[in-house]
Formats: structure tokens, C-alpha cells, sequence
């Protein structure tokens, strides 16, 4: 079927020419990921502050102590995450630019904050 | 309190939106009335998977258990959106003979689950989170608080359906043609959002690399964590800051639904 030969020409190209484009920006993800905990508790995020190199995969694991459910947020990173009391989860971030990114707990908008400063 | 009211009014408004657009596509079918039967029951359901989805994730202490409930998450928005795609390839395709199909008891009842089971997904989605909050609100608060928390629930909840109202009344001055093909473009849309979030949580897991990340930074434009950026952002997968993997990932989608509209418009002729 010659339409869906072309589809999928066009895609392994899209993929290739993105790939390319992408590639000498890209970082290398071969390293495993750094590892950081988290911990909610009262709504309230620890620590507030988390300073992590920038350009390296981390992994944060998080733990919500309770009493309530918590949702650990940053909108333009894309990461939402519930966590019911006692639950624990983790996420991974990708190679970060230097910069803040302010987390949130959705659900305990007026205490929960934490600032991640990759740099 | 405030915060009880501003989810809610934007999960069940997201959810509401969904009902309307399918709603909207389903009038320009034949054989409308079995097909509603299904949305409403697909509603329905929908509230119950809600519900045991919320009360799996209080379930859910361990690592791996959260794990398992993140996949069985991808699995369902990845599940809507090609479920979607289907529906709405599959009434193109039929196009003509479509009535004949759909008067036949088995054509309504593929018909009638393909659409419940789209409704069911979309407010699963919605309501899952819903149902741990409010949940959760409750076990935070007192006694005295929680009426407190009902009523500003219910709120949020009357304001969505207040807002979804109008935003109806609003269609009614546009010409049905044009609320009919805007319907199945909205359905896709809605359908790549899903795609989006789906993709988005598979990064998050760790299965797949976002490449470029980001691609473009748009947040100065207008900003996914907004109140209109997060609309657009749960309802039609916008990104201030995409990587390179989602646009893929749309791409390809756009593509593939380009095409196979293009082919089932030729058959049809």
C-alpha cells in the first residue's frame, strides 16, 4: 500500500531529522540518575530548597507523610504527582537548565512550596 | 475552602466539556438516542471508575503499587485517545451506509459502548483526582469544617455546570453545520490532548527519553500553568515548554489522522 509506505517514510523521517537537530543539544543520558528525597508532611514540602546540578538526570524520591493527600506539581515541567498519606513514589527529571523551578502541593497551595535550583 | 471550589470547578468543567463535545458529535449521527444512552451510562460508569480509581491510589502505599497505578493511567489516556481516533475514522468511513448499520442492533450497540466507554474514560480522569482531594480535605478537617467543604464543593460543581450552561447557550448561535465539524475536530483534539498527557507521564516514568527538551519556550506567550494556559493545556495538550518526543508523538498523530481522514473522504466519494 503505497500511501501507507509514504506515511511511514514521512515519519522515520520526521524522527531521524528531529533526532539530528536535537542531538548535539541533547544531553547524554547514559549516567544514572542522582537521587534526592523528598518528604511532605502538614502539607509543607522538605526540604524547601534543593539544589541540584544542572544538565544530569535526578530522580526525586517522595514520600507524603500525611495527614492528607498531596499533589506534588510543577505545571511546566510537566509533573503531577499524588501521593495519598504513607504513600511513597518517585519521578524523573530530565536534564535540567540552570534556573529555579518552583514545585507546588496543589492540594495545600498556601504552604506547600519547594524551590529546585539546578545549576 | 477556596481551593475545594477551584478544583472542583475545573475538573468537573474539563469533564463537562468532553460530555459536550460528544453530545455535539453524536447529533449529527444516525440514531442519536441509543448513542446517548451509551454517553449517559458511560457517565455513570465513569463516577464509579472515579471513585475506585481514588480510593486505589489511598490503596496504594508502596512504590510499586504507585507504580502499577501510574501504568494502568497510561495505559487508560493512551486507551481514550485511540478509542477516539477509532470512533470518529469509523462513522467517517461508514459514512452513507452508516444509517443502515446503525439501525441494526449490533452496528448501535458497538456504537453506543465505543462512546460510553470514551465518556467513562474522560471522566475517570477527571473525577479520580477529585475524589482524593475531597477525600482527603475530609480527613484534614473537622467536623464543622467539612460542611464547610461540602458546600464550597458543591459550588465549584454548580458554577462548572453554570459555566458549561452558557458556554452551550453560546454554540446555539453558531450554525449547526459548522457546531458539527467543529465537534469531530474538537473530539480529535481532545484526542491528542490525552495522547499528550499519556506521553508526558511516560517521561516521567522514565520510558521514554524527551530528547530536545524544551523545544521552544512559549510560557512568556502564554503560560501552561495560567488559568487559560492550563485549560488549554488539559484540554487540548498545550505546552509552553514541549520536548522534542511530545511534538513527535503529536506530529505523528496529526499525521496519521490527516491521512487516514484524506483516505476515508476519498472512499466515501
Amino acid at each position: 500500500m503505497p500511501a501507507r509506505l509514504a506515511h511511514l517514510l514521512f515519519l522515520g523521517g520526521l524522527w531521524l531529522s528531529l533526532g539530528w537537530a536535537t542531538e548535539g543539544r541533547a544531553q547524554p543520558a547514559s549516567t544514572e540518575p542522582l537521587l534526592f528525597s523528598i518528604v511532605i508532611k502538614d502539607g509543607r514540602i522538605t526540604p524547601a530548597r534543593l539544589e541540584v546540578p544542572a544538565g544530569r538526570k535526578i530522580k526525586l524520591a517522595i514520600k507524603n507523610e500525611g495527614p492528607g493527600p498531596s499533589e506534588f506539581e510543577n505545571l511546566s515541567l510537566r509533573v503531577e504527582k499524588v501521593l495519598a498519606p504513607g504513600a511513597s513514589s518517585f519521578l524523573v527529571i530530565h536534564p535540567l537548565k540552570p534556573g529555579t523551578y518552583r514545585f507546588i502541593d496543589e492540594f495545600h497551595p498556601a504552604t506547600g512550596e519547594m524551590l529546585l535550583i539546578a545549576q | 475552602m477556596l481551593n475545594a471550589l477551584i478544583v472542583i470547578f475545573r475538573e468537573s468543567l474539563e469533564a463537562m466539556l468532553v460530555i459536550g463535545v460528544l453530545l455535539a458529535w453524536i447529533a449529527r449521527q444516525p440514531e442519536p438516542a441509543t448513542l446517548k444512552r451509551g454517553l449517559w451510562l458511560g457517565v455513570a460508569a465513569g463516577i464509579a471508575l472515579a471513585l475506585a480509581l481514588g480510593f486505589a491510589t489511598f490503596a496504594a502505599q508502596s512504590q510499586l503499587a504507585g507504580e502499577a497505578l501510574e501504568k494502568f493511567q497510561v495505559g487508560m489516556v493512551l486507551f481514550a485517545a485511540a478509542l477516539i481516533v477509532q470512533m470518529v475514522l469509523w462513522m467517517h468511513r461508514h459514512g452513507r451506509h452508516m444509517k443502515r448499520e446503525l439501525e441494526a442492533q449490533a452496528g448501535r450497540a458497538v456504537g453506543a459502548l465505543g462512546i460510553g466507554a470514551v465518556a467513562a474514560l474522560a471522566v475517570a480522569r477527571e473525577g479520580a483526582e477529585t475524589v482524593i482531594f475531597v477525600y482527603g480535605l475530609g480527613l484534614e478537617s473537622g467536623g464543622g469544617d467539612r460542611v464547610a467543604l461540602l458546600a464550597a464543593g458543591l459550588a465549584g460543581f454548580a458554577l462548572a455546570a453554570a459555566t458549561g450552561w452558557l458556554v452551550a447557550r453560546g454554540a446555539r448561535f453558531l450554525s449547526l453545520r459548522t457546531l458539527f465539524a467543529a465537534s469531530e475536530i474538537l473530539l480529535l483534539v481532545i484526542a491528542s490532548s490525552l495522547l499528550t498527557a499519556g506521553v508526558d507521564r511516560m517521561i516521567g516514568l522514565d520510558w521514554l527519553p524527551p530528547l530536545l527538551d524544551p523545544v521552544w519556550d512559549s510560557s512568556a506567550l502564554l503560560d501552561d500553568g495560567s488559568t487559560a494556559g492550563r485549560l488549554l493545556a488539559d484540554f487540548a495538550g498545550y505546552r509552553a515548554r514541549p520536548s522534542a518526543s511530545l511534538l513527535l508523538a503529536a506530529a505523528a498523530f496529526w499525521s496519521f489522522v490527516v491521512w487516514r481522514l484524506g483516505r476515508a473522504a476519498k472512499a466515501a466519494t
